[in-house]
């Protein structure tokens, strides 16, 4: 898989979209009653209108971002710091985006990304940083 | 034989200290965590720059934020914060235990929050992932 070796700092990273369906939650979380993840009426019970993804899901979604751009250098070596500021809710689709914020020298070279995901509200879910390293 | 009490802001401790069971990454592991993230880059069922398939980064990153089900029964929480430092690359294989400890609890804006710091290692005591986490009390 090719990875870039051409990154400035303003670059914007080719967006990923993920279409979060209930068998992608059940897949990840694994299916339990009493679950927000996984079990509808219990969701609604605690105060929300359907099942929630995981939070979790998203810093995955930013991984693969992270891979695509920096590959082995994000597996070993990389580095994600992430807020869950909205939640997301099964049938949403998120876009996670990414923009070039630094490229570090130091044991290496680190580029670091500002990320988020957003629905297709365009309301952001999740925000935060992530960093890996140049091979 | 643990016992398990309802988890409360009050029962919470900080210092209180979680580990995991071993569990073993199995290929099929791997592709369910493909399915479920859609994310099926090749490294993960192929050669990689690491001499064979690794795992995705965040692949038992459940392991460390259920680690407070190993003591408390949890009625419903929702994830605020995450932290990972990806060290070592997972493999199928590998047999994988979380250690957690809590670094603080919090009040803000009525709601109720722990923090815990984690570590994920192999059977042979190698950090693969460490971080942080915080995560937010719904009462029962």
């Amino acid at each position: 898989m090719a990875i870039a070796h051409d990154i400035a700092v303003g670059q914007e990273l080719p967006p990923l979209e993920k279409d979060l369906t209930q068998r992608h939650i059940d897949a990840y979380s694994g299916v339990r009653t009493r679950s927000i993840h996984t079990d509808e009426a219990w969701a609604r019970r605690k105060g929300f209108r359907t099942t929630l993804a995981q939070g979790m899901m998203s810093t995955a979604y930013v991984s693969e971002m992270m891979t695509r751009l920096l590959g082995a250098g994000f597996i070993k070596g990389g580095a994600m710091s992430v807020a869950f500021v909205k939640p997301v809710y099964a049938g949403d689709r998120l876009t996670v985006r990414g923009v070039v914020k630094e490229v570090r020298e130091k044991d290496g070279t680190r580029v670091v990304v500002e990320v988020w995901c957003e629905n297709q509200h365009r309301q952001k879910t999740a925000v935060g940083s992530a960093s890996g390293l140049l091979a | 034989m643990t016992e398990f009490k309802p988890l409360t802001y009050e029962a919470l401790t900080v210092g209180e200290e979680f580990v995991s069971d071993a569990y073993l990454v199995t290929p099929e592991d791997v592709d369910t965590y493909a399915f479920a993230v859609d994310d099926h880059h090749p490294w993960f069922f192929g050669p990689s720059p690491f001499g064979g398939p690794v795992a995705h980064p965040t692949l038992v990153a459940n392991q460390a934020l259920r680690l407070r089900h190993s003591r408390y029964v949890v009625h419903a929480g929702l994830h605020a914060k995450m932290q990972f430092e990806f060290l070592e690359p997972i493999r199928a294989g590998m047999r994988v235990r979380s250690r957690g400890r809590v670094v603080d609890k919090y009040e803000r804006r009525g709601k109720q929050y722990m923090v815990t710091e984690f570590v994920t290692e192999d059977d042979a005591g190698t950090t693969l992932v460490r971080g942080q986490f915080t995560q937010m009390l719904i009462p029962a």
